[in-house]
């Protein structure tokens, strides 16, 4: 320990040199001396003073004592354990010396003679052998070798040797480091022997009575002792699993802007809300619930899908007639000049109106496709107890877009050009009734004339639609059988009749069977309104006579003229010309009049009563007719002047007849009816709508104004003789 | 109402070549129809799944657009369908000679 300690202080004092150098900078040169400091001698200063190390604790005090005031007398302090050693730990060995006197009386005592050997588990477990009994008997329970045990022990007193004035203080001590290192040095031994022992022969040994065990360090047994241990136990709880669904959705642009939507109008609402209360109500009461307007909206929606279905399905079935119909024109017109033909396009048919007669049609003003239909009966000895009303789409051929069966037969009909789905009807009872063909189908008229108040006492032969009245109410005019011409004005809930003119006739009054003179109306069966002058208007009569009236004057009429011999059937004015008109007759005649002139300018025989004459839209000297015999003429007055320059039977004469006739307004197609209550679409070929070339000088004319200047050139050239008043022309020069 | 649907798929499928006609409800059950079951069904589910997809290319593209009506013409049949949020309409019809 010594030798340690001195090399630790040179090393120190080293250590300090260099750090001295290191640290040369810091120091001052010059020194410092306190002004007290004593003088010293030089040659005190250099003598040499020896330094001497011992392991003997100079300063240490042997026997200290100090005063104990408890006892009240000195007693010796308590050691300070030692010098300059400083015990770290101190055990308390149980070690004794085999030959000291506790040894002794323990072995005395039988304590003791345990050999190692009986510690380790293997020995038991050697066989033993015979031969060799004895011999082992002897080392084996001897273990420790004395001079081995000794030589430690030497060394280690010499160790100790150095220090040898405190070792008085430790005696314990020394003889426990000395068991241990005893013991440490025969643990070794035995393992050794052990090994030799097994490469070599397989040794015996027989184990002797074991004695009582003598527990201290180095011979000891472990004895283990083990809790008892809890079984273990799993327990597991399962909670039901909480509902669990997939769900999957893409956010699509479309569906993020649906729920802005209705977003949107949720906070509509909310504001909605927030309006007074009283407000609410007011508009609560009004307002349907909301499974009534969806209701409401889903049927209109389905029906809407129904109608289109159809008109696809009908699209397929009559495609070639719809190709024909926009793009086929009749390629021969070009080789014969001024010659025409009509194309037929679809055959429209109700079933349940198959045994009736088509009384009148006419294309709606508004939707270019579409056409009413009146349904009656033309057969007075076997008449039909009922009629209908039907509108028509060419989109669908198949069946009536809108159809109402009528408690009469419809005689006529006119559709209001302001609003287009108000369609008055003249019935075969004298009735006169409005339809609203927005109105579903079970709600059938939406006005009808009283029939016991004011209705027609004879068939209405023919209606129209009139100018407002002052107050605003729409009218319509109703020429009958018996004679009357009647104003009805729409009033809400009702239809208010004003007669407006009686015809009379040149028939005297005839005595009646008791005596009294009735007299005899002439029969109306046509009427034409003139269409710039709302107050004029032309009546036709069964006498065959054309009446032109004014709404102002209703004694008298303003003209007459004997027109026909025959029940006059139409009179039509020319879309270009306001004084001309088209009439034609039971006679067989058509005839076109100028307005004031008492003859005809053109009159064209047909050989067979015309049901119907009808000006062109498209042209102002183009006309069609169509007769009894199933034919449709169609005129061009500036082609020809003597000649249809189409004759076309459209309908077998034998079984059917045509009623009707109509131009559509805007589309290059006729629509005429027959007696079976088939209605025949034909479309008129190139040569039957021809329109006017511009002259050279004045190319940007419209249309309108050629048209005029065409039919005026041409009524200049027959207008000879010149226009004579109060000659009426009873004679018809035949063809 | 009953009575005019009842009148109108009988109207439809008197119509030249129509071959059948269904009508589906919201829930893509066909409620009535002119065709066997079997077929109703499987055009049911077929055409709700082709209605979805189409109606999605329509709306993705311009979502106030929407679809109003498909048509389907293969080589033997044409197939018409209008789609509505709470019903389809189905007409198959052969094409005409």
């Amino acid at each position: 320990m010594a030798p340690k300690k001195q090399k630790e202080v040179t090393s120190k004092s080293r250590g300090n040199l260099v750090e001295d150098d290191a640290l040369d900078w810091l120091k001052p040169r010059s020194l410092i001396k306190p002004e007290d400091q004593e003088d010293v001698p030089d040659a005190d200063l250099e003598e040499e003073v020896g330094r001497v190390l011992t392991t003997i604790n100079l300063q240490w005090v042997a026997d200290e004592v100090a005063y104990h005031y408890g006892q009240g007398r000195f007693v010796p302090k308590p050691k300070p354990t030692f010098g300059k050693a400083y015990p770290l730990y101190i055990y308390q060995g149980t070690a004794i010396r085999k030959d000291s006197d506790e040894a002794k009386a323990q072995i005395a005592a039988g304590y003791g003679m345990v050999g190692f050997d009986d510690a380790g588990p293997k020995r038991a477990k050697v066989k033993k052998s015979s031969a060799e009994e004895e011999e082992e008997e002897e080392p084996e329970p001897e273990p420790p070798p004395p001079e081995e045990g000794k030589g430690e022990e030497d060394a280690v007193a010499e160790e100790e040797k150095p220090e040898g004035g405190e070792a008085p203080a430790e005696p314990t001590d020394v003889g426990a480091e000395e068991g241990e290192l005893a013991e440490g040095a025969e643990e070794a031994e035995p393992e050794e022997r052990e090994e030799a022992r097994g490469g070599g022969d397989e040794e015996v040994i027989e184990i002797k009575p074991r004695v009582k065990k003598l527990a201290n360090q180095f011979n000891f047994c472990e004895r283990a002792a083990l809790t008892y241990n809890f079984p273990r136990r799993s327990v597991d709880t399962q909670t039901i699993p909480p509902p669990r669904a997939n769900y999957g959705a893409t956010a699509l642009q479309c569906i993020i802007f649906d729920y802005y939507q209705e977003d949107y109008a949720r906070k509509l609402r909310e504001k909605e809300e927030e309006k007074p209360k009283r407000l609410r109500k007011k508009a609560a009461k009004h307002a349907k619930s909301a499974q009534q307007i969806h209701d409401e909206l889903l049927a209109q929606r389905i029906r809407e899908a129904w109608t289109v279905l159809e008109r696809l399905v009908n699209q397929n079935i009559y495609d070639d007639i719809a190709q024909d119909y926009r793009y086929w024109d009749d390629p021969s017109d070009e080789f014969r000049e001024g010659m025409g033909s009509l194309l037929p396009l679809w055959k429209f048919q109700y079933e349940p109106m198959r045994n009736h007669a088509v009384c009148d049609l006419q294309w709606n003003p508004h939707y270019q496709d579409l056409f009413t239909v009146a349904y009656g009966s033309l057969d007075f000895t076997n008449q039909q107890k009922t009629g209908c009303l039907c509108l028509y789409s060419i989109k669908n051929p198949a069946y009536p877009e809108y159809a109402v069966i009528t408690e009469s037969p419809i005689i006529c009909l006119d559709v209001y050009k302001e609003t287009p789905y108000l369609i008055c009807v003249g019935l075969y009872d004298g009735n006169v009734c409005v339809y609203n063909a927005q109105l579903t189908l079970e709600s059938s008229y939406q006005y009808k004339s009283d029939s016991v108040r004011d209705k027609h006492s004879n068939i209405v032969w023919e209606i129209r639609w009139g100018a407002r009245l002052i107050d605003g109410e729409s009218t319509f005019f109703s020429i009958s059988g018996d004679g009357r011409v009647v104003q009805w004005a729409v009033m809400p809930g009702e239809l208010q009749a004003t007669t407006i003119i009686t015809l009379t006739s040149n028939v005297p009054p005839i005595p009646g069977p008791d005596g009294t003179l009735i007299t005899v109306n002439s029969c109306g069966s046509c009427i034409c309104f003139h269409p710039e002058k709302p107050d004029i208007f032309m009546v036709g009569t069964e006498d065959g006579m054309i009446h032109t009236c004014s709404l102002k004057y209703n004694r008298n009429y303003v003209s007459s003229v004997q027109a026909h011999h025959m029940p006059v059937y139409r009179i039509n004015y020319n879309y270009f010309n306001n004084s001309i008109y088209a009439s034609c007759s039971g006679d067989w005649r058509v005839k076109i009049w100028e307005d004031g002139r008492d003859e005809p300018l053109f009159m064209f025989e047909l050989g067979s009563p015309v049901g119907d004459v009808k000006w062109a839209p498209y042209s102002s000297t183009v006309f069609a007719a169509c007769t009894a015999d199933g034919k449709v003429y169609v005129f061009d007055l500036n082609v020809n002047k003597y000649r249809p320059i189409c004759v076309q039977a459209v309908v077998s004469k034998k079984t059917k007849k045509l009623t009707r006739i109509d131009f559509n307004m805007r589309l290059p197609v006729i629509v005429c009816g027959d007696t079976k209550g088939t209605c025949h679409v034909l479309k008129l070929s190139p040569n039957l709508r021809v329109m006017c070339k511009p002259p050279k000088k004045a190319q940007g004319m419209d249309q309108r104004t050629l048209q005029i200047m065409k039919l005026d050139k041409l009524l200049s050239l027959v207008r000879d003789p010149p226009y004579q008043t109060g000659v009426v022309d009873e004679k018809f020069d035949d063809d | 109402m009953a009575n005019e649907a009842e009148e109108t798929v009988r109207k439809l499928s008197a119509h030249k070549g129509v071959v059948g006609v269904v009508v589906v409800n919201g829930e893509g059950i066909p409620i009535k129809t002119t065709l066997d079951n079997h077929i109703s069904v499987q055009y049911a589910g077929l055409m709700t799944a082709l209605i979805d997809k189409a109606k999605a290319v329509v709306r993705d593209l311009d979502p106030s657009n929407d679809l109003t009506f498909l048509r389907i013409r293969s080589k033997k049949s044409e197939v018409m369908v209008a789609p509505d949020k709470d019903f389809i309409l189905i007409v198959v019809q052969n094409p005409v000679e």
